[in-house]
């Protein structure tokens, strides 16, 4: 039964790969997103043997080479099991949406059976019990993120921004391979369960370097400082995968993968301190580049990447269960915004600048709400899911008490309250004042704004997953998780402050966006927004700090080496020969009676050589 | 042995060196081919004569295998010959130069 | 007559014969003189006691390879002719053939009257016929196998050059 989990999105894809083409395009749709929603009944089916240690499949033995075993083996434990159904759960609803979305484009079946590889390679990720099978996800991941990025690869900045996605995230697959390689050679054995209940034989030194690796390979996936600019790239490619992409699964694989290493990375104090700073530098980063944007989908690419630095800090405080919570929230409301997003482009005539929206609340009201709602979550307005699971983070921060987790907090109020106002901002913007844009407008089909619905619901509902005990909850995730000792452990009056905080925080952005935006004024951009624009100016710098002298190395390897030295060798060499054959041709006059001569010649020469050595 | 073996010897080198004047001077290409038969046999008599003198059989066997040789070297040469004559209606040896460099 | 003189004679028989086939013009006249020397060579290695290749020598080369050259050179109308037929033979180019021919019949009839087992009543070494098979088919099997082959690569190649140009395009089992 898990292993059909695993196996329908591959079979959907594999079968849209071959066949797709020649089908019917509403049954192309059908394929793929009736694989991913009997793969998340297949993985509701298992969920009740998710309890404790989970349900442990192995399917069978992928190599076997000496000490070393790689088995394809399946680990459904609770941490699985809620990521299980929420990236089958949210990937059916994008693939209904993207089959509307995307029922005007060419080549539909190389979508779809892209988009269901991608969510069998992020299905991988999740079940594998070994770090190989994962690895083997994790790489799958990000070949089908790169070839749906550039799915409209006719255009050159596509194609461009997918190759920058597999670059960088490869980059961060460099220290995950390192990390695993070392995991391995360490312990013998590349069994999760086994690396994680053998950790605290390393010393700590190790420990704590193979876990930085692990946090490298994480930020490669997850887009978080300093291998981030990946991502608001990325949205060159069609909405649905940026919301399945880029919102709900894959920057999420890089938490995830944290999470599962959690015990390992935990015996290091250093290491989580790194994680949580990154985290929290990044969630901070991203939430000021996300003021300066004018596309919609960007502000939404940078508010992913500060959710998921959030997520880093909360695997950094300690706290799974936070990260975990704050995943699954954010992916409800981030795939709803992103779906959003797409039919409020639509809405506007293909349009992303947000400057040339406005008034779209008047077009679409379902269409409204709906993204209010997922503005909310991800403002943290109270009672939204974003709210609690924001919360829970920075309570946990808080619980630490001493001056560095103290420093954290602040930090992430600060964040929290730019996140409400860059959401605030991207309302106002979008859907208040009047039309700015010059395009007509299209209708949004039915179809897309009703996969929104059961996002919304959850994105309001969601919340109570993880209801802290003060206000009345169970905390059932942390429980779920088997993590109840990680529920903060504040006073009452501490929490009320806290909430009070929270709150005050989210009015308060809500307050600078109603009066900087509310009336739509056409600012010239100055040059802190400029700055904020271009991601303060990163890609800049990485191209000054290391495109650029790689890309003077190569040309010094192919001008220098490559042209003048090899090639200078090498047609030298061959002008020689041609030389000596233009002299050498004079020999080869075809005279035949000159060719016997010359044997004639060379026959007395040998015979002389013999006589001179008898002589001699 | 009934000659010392230098004369003998004396004897195969003036008739190869006469072949190989033979070969040397003449255009004719079938005379060219017969001061190739002539030092070929003055070979076979060097080997004939190295087997008497050292009363062993290899010397003649030699003269066996260098007798085939010939046999199938003077077939295809002829061959070559007919062949060569076809198409330049010329068995003159400077009338074949085209494999000029 | 011993064998010693007999060898200078033969000898001298076969460079005489030589030098006048290689100075010949006509190609006819030059391997008659080389049948001539070809003989007095076949009478040599009988005297240096191998008589199967003297025998073979005049089988292959006097027999069957001079043939094969007059063949292909009246096969070629390569003789300068005519002469002869109009003004009736011309005795004094007979001359020197004869007086060759003369030599070496003289050379075989005093041959006979050796026996080749002994050289001036001293015993000398030869290689008898069954020996010489002993070893050709024994020490020297590989050899002879090889040596077959190529008699057979020699006689397709032979075949495949002469046949005529518009031929050869066609199948490969056509004549």
């Amino acid at each position: 039964m898990l292993a059909l989990v695993l196996i329908l999105p591959l079979v959907g894809g594999l079968f849209n790969a071959c066949f797709g083409s020649r089908l019917p395009r509403p049954l192309q749709a059908l394929i793929a997103s009736g694989a991913v929603f009997a793969s998340f009944l297949a993985a509701l089916a298992c969920w009740p043997q998710a309890t404790g240690a989970g349900l442990h499949v192995n399917l069978f033995t992928w190599l076997q080479s000496g000490g070393f075993t790689a088995e394809v083996g399946l680990l459904f434990d609770p941490l699985a099991a809620i990521m299980t159904l929420m990236v089958t759960g949210v990937a059916g609803l994008i693939h209904i949406y993207a089959a509307s979305y995307m029922a005007d484009e060419h080549d539909q079946a190389r979508f779809f059976a892209l988009l269901n590889l991608f969510v069998f390679a992020m299905l991988t990720i999740i079940l594998a019990d070994n770090l190989l099978l994962m690895f083997l996800g994790w790489e799958g991941v990000g070949f089908c993120s790169y070839a749906l990025i550039g799915f409209w690869y006719r255009k050159a900045e596509n194609a461009r921004a997918g190759r920058k996605a597999f670059i960088v995230t490869r980059i961060g697959d460099l220290f995950f391979t390192v990390g695993l390689l070392w995991l391995f050679s360490l312990f013998g054995t590349i069994g999760i369960e086994a690396i994680n209940g053998r950790a605290a034989e390393l010393d700590p030194t190790t420990l704590t370097i193979i876990s930085l690796l692990l946090l490298g390979g994480a930020c490669g996936k997850s887009a978080q400082l300093p291998l981030m600019s990946w991502l608001p790239d990325a949205m060159a490619g069609p909405t649905p995968v940026s919301a399945l992409i880029h919102a709900a699964t894959m920057v999420t694989a890089g938490v995830y993968l944290l999470c599962r290493m959690f015990p390992l990375v935990s015996l290091s104090t250093m290491a989580l301190d790194v994680i949580a700073v990154v985290g929290m530098l990044t969630a901070l980063y991203a939430a000021t580049c996300a003021l300066a944007q004018t596309e919609i989908k960007r502000v939404l690419a940078y508010s992913t990447m500060s959710q998921v630095g959030y997520m880093f800090l909360a695997v950094g405080l300690g706290s799974v269960s936070a990260a975990m919570f704050h995943l699954l929230t954010h992916a409800f409301f981030k795939a709803l915004l992103f779906m959003g997003a797409g039919c409020i482009i639509q809405l506007a005539g293909h349009e992303n600048n947000i400057f040339l929206m406005g008034g779209l609340r008047k077009r679409s009201r379902s269409v409204f709400w709906l993204f209010l709602i997922g503005l909310l979550c991800l403002a943290g307005a109270p009672l939204t899911d974003g709210f609690f699971s924001k919360d829970l983070i920075l309570a946990t921060a808080f619980a630490h008490g001493d001056p560095f987790h103290l420093s954290l907090y602040g930090l992430g109020v600060l964040t929290a309250g730019l996140t409400s106002l860059y959401s605030f901002r991207l309302a106002y913007l979008v859907f208040g004042g009047d039309y700015r844009g010059e395009e007509l407008p299209h209708a949004v089909s039915k179809v897309m704004i009703w996969t929104l619905v059961p996002l919304g619901i959850s994105g309001l509902a969601g919340g109570f997953l993880n209801l802290p005990h003060f206000i009345g909850g169970h905390a059932w995730l942390s429980h779920w998780l088997g993590r109840d000792n990680e529920v903060p452990n504040l006073s009452l009056q501490t929490e009320y402050y806290l909430l009070a905080l929270a709150f005050g925080t989210f009015l308060l952005g809500w307050l600078i966006a109603h009066l900087r935006y509310h009336r739509f004024v056409e600012r010239e951009p100055g040059p802190v927004s400029g700055f904020f624009l271009s991601g303060w100016r990163c890609d800049a710098f990485f191209d000054r700090l290391l495109i650029r002298p790689f890309r003077q190395l190569c040309r010094f390897c192919w001008q220098g080496v490559d042209l003048a030295l090899i090639d200078g060798l090498v047609e030298s060499f061959s002008r020689a020969c041609f030389v000596w054959g233009h002299v050498l041709r004079y020999l080869a006059d075809g005279k035949i009676s000159r060719y016997l001569q010359s044997f004639a010649w060379g026959l007395l020469l040998i015979v002389s050589w013999f006589l001179l050595r008898a002589i001699a | 042995m009934i000659v010392p073996l230098e004369h003998l010897l004396i004897l195969s080198t003036t008739l190869f060196f006469l072949g190989l004047v033979c070969v040397l001077v003449r255009r004719n290409l079938i005379m060219i081919l017969i001061g190739v038969e002539v030092m070929l046999n003055a070979v076979g008599l060097t080997l004939v004569g190295a087997s008497s003198f050292w009363q062993q059989l290899d010397g003649q066997i030699m003269v066996i295998f260098l007798m085939a040789m010939t046999s199938a070297e003077v077939s295809i040469s002829l061959a070559m010959v007919v062949y060569l004559n076809r198409r330049k209606q010329s068995i003159d040896i400077r009338s074949f130069d085209e494999m000029r460099g | 007559m011993s064998a010693t003189l007999m060898f200078y004679i033969l000898g001298a028989i076969a460079v005489i014969a030589t030098l006048l086939a290689i100075t010949r013009r006509n190609p006819v006249h030059a391997v008659i003189y080389l049948v001539n020397s070809f003989f007095a060579l076949a009478l040599l290695f009988y005297l240096l006691g191998a008589p199967l290749v003297a025998a073979w020598e005049v089988i292959i080369y006097a027999g069957a390879i001079m043939v094969l050259f007059l063949f292909i050179i009246m096969m070629l109308e390569l003789a300068p002719g005519g002469e002869t037929d109009r003004y009736g033979p011309n005795w004094v180019k007979w001359v020197p053939i004869l007086l060759l021919a003369g030599a070496l019949g003289a050379c075989t009839l005093l041959l006979t009257s050796l026996d080749p087992t002994t050289a001036d009543g001293v015993p000398r070494w030869y290689a008898s016929p069954r020996d010489f098979g002993y070893a050709l088919f024994k020490e020297y099997a590989l050899a002879v196998e090889i040596v077959s082959f190529q008699l057979l690569f020699a006689a397709v190649g032979a075949f495949y050059v002469g046949k005529p140009e518009s031929k050869r395009k066609g199948r490969g089992g056509e004549a």
